[in-house]
């Protein structure tokens, strides 16, 4: 009988629903969290693997050498590298494929790279808007996600290596 | 020599007195690291990988040259041995590149294999690394000696195998370098088998160069079709195509050497004169059609010009690099037919007096023989894999005399080298027949010999020599007296208990005679076919231009009112002008099938790869021909059956009955010997361009004497048949030998 004289007042007094707009109240004038993508971002890891990129050297030589073994350690054989000798002499390829289908971000690649030329970036709200074809980074494509991008890679690698 | 026990990490094994410690090793599956030892060349102990420890030894021996001896006790796991292992290797490492990533040999070198089990994660080596400049070696071999760990294997197998001492090492402790000795760089006929002996990435394969790792390949192993031998080989693919040639182990074949046509001779298979779609004639002019098309035209076009009972006017003509089963589904289409008009003998001025001589010697015979005569050969070019059992025979003691119509370049010892023109070739076989004969009852043709003095001594080495062997080579086909020459051999070596070894053919050749792809009763053989202008010809990968003795009369008998069946796996002006319908066929690699080869084994291989584009094996479109002709017992699922029923078939081998005749003849000509080069015998070869960019591919010469160049009015700088002319005292009287790269036209 008690309990129940209880709740009813419990009920009538709206104590609950203080409570919530207290929260509302507090979080009026709290800082807000939210973060407005793709305005806004939030941070990402140095060891982040995302989109893949193909690197050069500072003199615009490109670092891949083709020594296939990126090709050789994808557990999903995502890779396709023909290689040549070009026409100095140096190996090189003519052909690097990756199927971002197949591809499954694991950075086996990157750590198999003896000359750091294939890296995972932190890009990775890419679309492929035309076809089926779109998914498969071609070796142009590759080296021009990173020409775009040498600075923020090379940040995350100096970022990263004192833990290497 | 006696068995003796020796222990090995604890274990007791049983060993010959005076082997090497690595041998026991090997055969027991102990695994030993090793880089300067080799099972086919001579100990050097230069690498010092190998040490082992031996108990009662103060320090840690190498397994390659300690000898075994009774209660042996080895450690081969010990820390000892670990110790020294690690010290060798980091010390090898030392100026080895870090360049494993582009380095060809990566996936596949013994360096790098033990260095992962043997070697330590870093090295305490920090100074600058040795730099070694590279010298151009030629076409084959591509250089990176900074990579170079001196075990000089590649210098042995020179000395040793190549017979040629054409690399060696130059300065001493860190600027040994090794290098070769000449300018022209390597040029031995067996040179690709360098590559496989460096451990390294210091010889690789030029036309190789960067294209693939070892690791994408598959390989097949395969069976090299270019000489008598049949070499043993795997066929490494990737993507449908072969990409490499590499030796497969055969005691009895081949050992563990392959000659460089073996090697290299894959590349002509990409060329881009392949025949890659079935074509028919229609009024002068080429149409590319469907199989199904293209083997009806050719029904259609075989009952046009051949009725019932006229199935003798069609000939079948095959090239001696076709394979066992080939050959004999070919000549039984034609016998099912009713035609005996089948010959593979292409290139024989004369087939009444073509040469018929068994072989009776084993390839590893050949190694323990003691006196050799050759006749008539250039067997290092010829027959690269015989002469090297051969050289092996010398180094162990063995005499060879050789009687040729020019000296040619033989890595090893000659005894005697008998120069003589073609003419007298049997005449100085009679003087040696009978110089061996010597009792009262001689044959009546030998009646007017008298034996000259070289001609005794020959006798006189084949009557003491135990193991004696006479070789008949390619240049006797031609010669005005060859079957007197074959028969003369014959007679020798029934009298002096010799071998006898015919290398006069080449290629696929004894699997034709096996498959009996010869004129049968009433057939006409090759030349009497071109003579007798058939109705028809089935070729099968015939390039009219390159195959025959003489084109002009082949092209002759190929012209307006035949029809001719080509079935090839590349396609050239010639044939594509004298042939009514062209069939692709798979080339070697693509092919099921069988060589024979000279101890008349059966080597069977299945195909590498799959024939390109719509070529087919030929052995299956000779059988879907067969169907289309309505012929019974063609069916077959797979070569395999044909192969099992060309070899059972009975063959009946012909006495052959021709009159032995060695009267010099009273009206001499000028004999022409016509010898392709090399790398020029087949139709691959012939497209596979890194041979001929060497030295061995660019001979291109008609050698002859200076009477001869003044009868025939050439000169130095002129050419004779399209051939540069060379005037040289050392070739005999009365001929022209001709080496050369493309046909000579129709020949004398």
């Amino acid at each position: 009988m008690i309990d129940k004289f209880g709740k009813l007042i419990e009920d009538f007094s709206l104590s609950e629903l203080r409570g919530g707009m207290q929260i509302t109240a507090k979080e009026f004038v709290n800082k807000k969290i939210t973060v407005q993508f793709p305005e806004e971002r939030t941070p990402i890891s140095p060891r982040f693997r995302g989109l893949h990129a193909l690197r050069r050297y500072p003199n615009g030589e490109e670092r891949c050498i083709a020594c296939k073994l990126c090709e050789a350690v994808c557990p999903a054989n995502a890779i396709t590298i023909e290689s040549h000798r070009r026409e100095d002499g140096s190996r090189r390829t003519v052909q690097y494929d990756i199927d971002l289908f197949k591809c499954i971000f694991c950075g086996f690649c990157e750590e198999a790279c003896p000359v750091d030329a294939i890296v995972e970036t932190k890009i990775f709200d890419y679309a492929f808007l035309d076809s089926r074809k779109g998914s498969v980074m071609t070796k142009e494509r590759l080296l021009e996600v990173g020409d775009n991008n040498e600075k923020a890679i090379n940040e995350a690698k100096a970022q990263d290596a004192k833990y290497r | 020599m006696a068995d003796i026990e020796i222990e090995i990490d604890g274990n007791v094994v049983t060993a010959q007195a005076g082997e090497m410690l690595i041998s026991v090793t090997d055969r027991e599956g102990i695994s030993v690291p090793r880089f300067c030892y080799h099972k086919k060349l001579s100990v050097a102990a230069s690498c010092r990988m190998c040490l082992v420890d031996v108990e009662g030894a103060p320090k840690p021996q190498t397994a390659c040259s300690t000898p075994v001896n009774e209660g042996m006790k080895v450690h081969t796991q010990n820390a000892k041995v670990k110790a020294s292992q690690k010290a060798v290797m980091e010390f090898l490492l030392v100026n080895h590149p870090l360049d494993c990533p582009i380095c060809d040999q990566g996936g596949e070198c013994e360096l790098q294999d033990v260095a992962m089990t043997y070697g330590s994660d870093m090295s305490y080596f920090s100074e600058g690394k040795r730099v070694v400049v590279d010298n151009d070696i030629g076409p084959l071999i591509h250089t990176d000696m900074t990579r170079c760990i001196h075990c000089t294997r590649c210098v042995r197998f020179g000395n040793e195998i190549g017979g040629i001492a054409e690399m060696g090492g130059t300065g001493r402790g860190e600027d040994l370098k090794i290098e070769p000795f000449l300018q022209e760089g390597i040029t031995s006929e067996l040179s690709g088998n360098m590559i496989d002996v460096c451990p390294v990435g210091a010889l690789t394969s030029k036309p190789f160069r960067y294209a693939l790792r070892t690791w994408q390949m598959n390989a097949t192993p395969s069976i090299a079709r270019h000489d008598l031998v049949g070499s043993n080989v795997f066929a490494q693919t990737y993507k449908g195509k072969v990409r490499r040639v590499v030796a497969k182990d055969n005691d009895n074949v081949n050992e563990t050497w392959i000659s460089d046509r073996d090697r290299f001779s894959y590349e002509g298979l990409s060329h881009e004169n392949r025949l890659l779609k079935p074509q028919i004639k229609l009024n002068g002019k080429w149409k590319e059609v469907q199989w199904n098309e293209a083997l009806e035209f050719t029904v259609r076009g075989l009952a046009n010009q051949v009725s019932d009972n006229q199935a003798n006017e069609i000939g079948a003509l095959a090239s001696n690099t076709a394979t066992l089963e080939e050959f004999y589904l070919l000549q039984k289409i034609l016998r099912e037919m009713g035609s005996e008009n089948i010959d593979h003998r292409l290139d024989i001025k004369d087939l009444e007096n073509s040469i018929t001589l068994d072989s009776n010697i084993k390839l590893t015979e050949l190694e323990s023989i003691d006196y050799g005569l050759i006749i008539g050969s250039n067997p290092r070019l010829e027959q690269p894999m015989i002469n090297h059992r051969l050289r092996k025979a010398v180094l162990a003691g063995a005499d060879i005399d050789v009687v040729n119509v020019m000296p040619f370049d033989f890595n090893y010892r000659i005894n005697s080298e008998n120069i003589i023109s073609p003419y007298q070739t049997a005449t100085i076989l009679a003087e040696i027949s009978k110089s061996v004969l010597k009792s009262v009852h001689a044959k009546n043709y030998l009646s007017n010999v008298s034996a000259r003095d070289s001609a005794q001594s020959i006798a006189n080495r084949l009557l003491t020599a135990d193991n004696s062997v006479i070789i008949l080579g390619e240049h006797i086909i031609n010669n005005p007296q060859a079957i007197s020459i074959a028969k003369l051999i014959s007679e020798i070596a029934q009298q002096t208990n010799s071998a006898t070894l015919n290398i006069s053919a080449t290629s696929n050749s004894i699997a034709a005679e096996m498959a009996n792809f010869v004129p049968g009763q009433g057939g006409l053989d090759a030349n009497a076919m071109l003579a007798a202008k058939l109705k028809a010809y089935i070729l099968l990968d015939i390039y009219p231009e390159y195959d025959f003795h003489n084109s002009v009369k082949a092209l002759e008998a190929f012209g307006n009112n035949t029809f001719v069946v080509s079935m090839n796996s590349f396609k050239d002006k010639v044939i594509s002008q004298c042939s009514d319908v062209m069939l692709p066929i798979a080339s070697f690699y693509e092919t099921s099938g069988s060589h024979v080869n000279i101890d008349g084994k059966v080597q069977s291989f299945a195909a590498a790869v799959s024939a390109p584009s719509e070529s087919k094996p030929a052995w299956k479109v000779l059988k879907v021909l067969a169907d289309l002709l309505k012929l019974q017992g063609f069916h077959y699922e797979d070569s395999t059956q044909i192969t099992s029923e060309a070899v059972n078939q009975n063959r009946q081998k012909a006495t052959d009955e021709r009159p032995v005749s060695v009267i010099a003849e009273a009206k001499r000509g000028i004999d022409v010997i016509y010898q392709k080069s090399p790398y020029a015998t087949d139709v691959l070869l012939r497209h596979a361009s890194a041979l001929h960019a060497t030295k061995i591919g660019q001979v291109h010469l008609a050698s002859m004497n200076k009477s001869t160049a003044e009868k025939l009015q050439v000169e130095r700088g002129k050419k004779y048949l399209g051939v540069p002319v060379m005037v040289t005292e050392s070739v005999a009287n009365d001929c022209v030998f001709i080496n050369a790269r493309h046909p000579i036209g129709g020949k004398s």
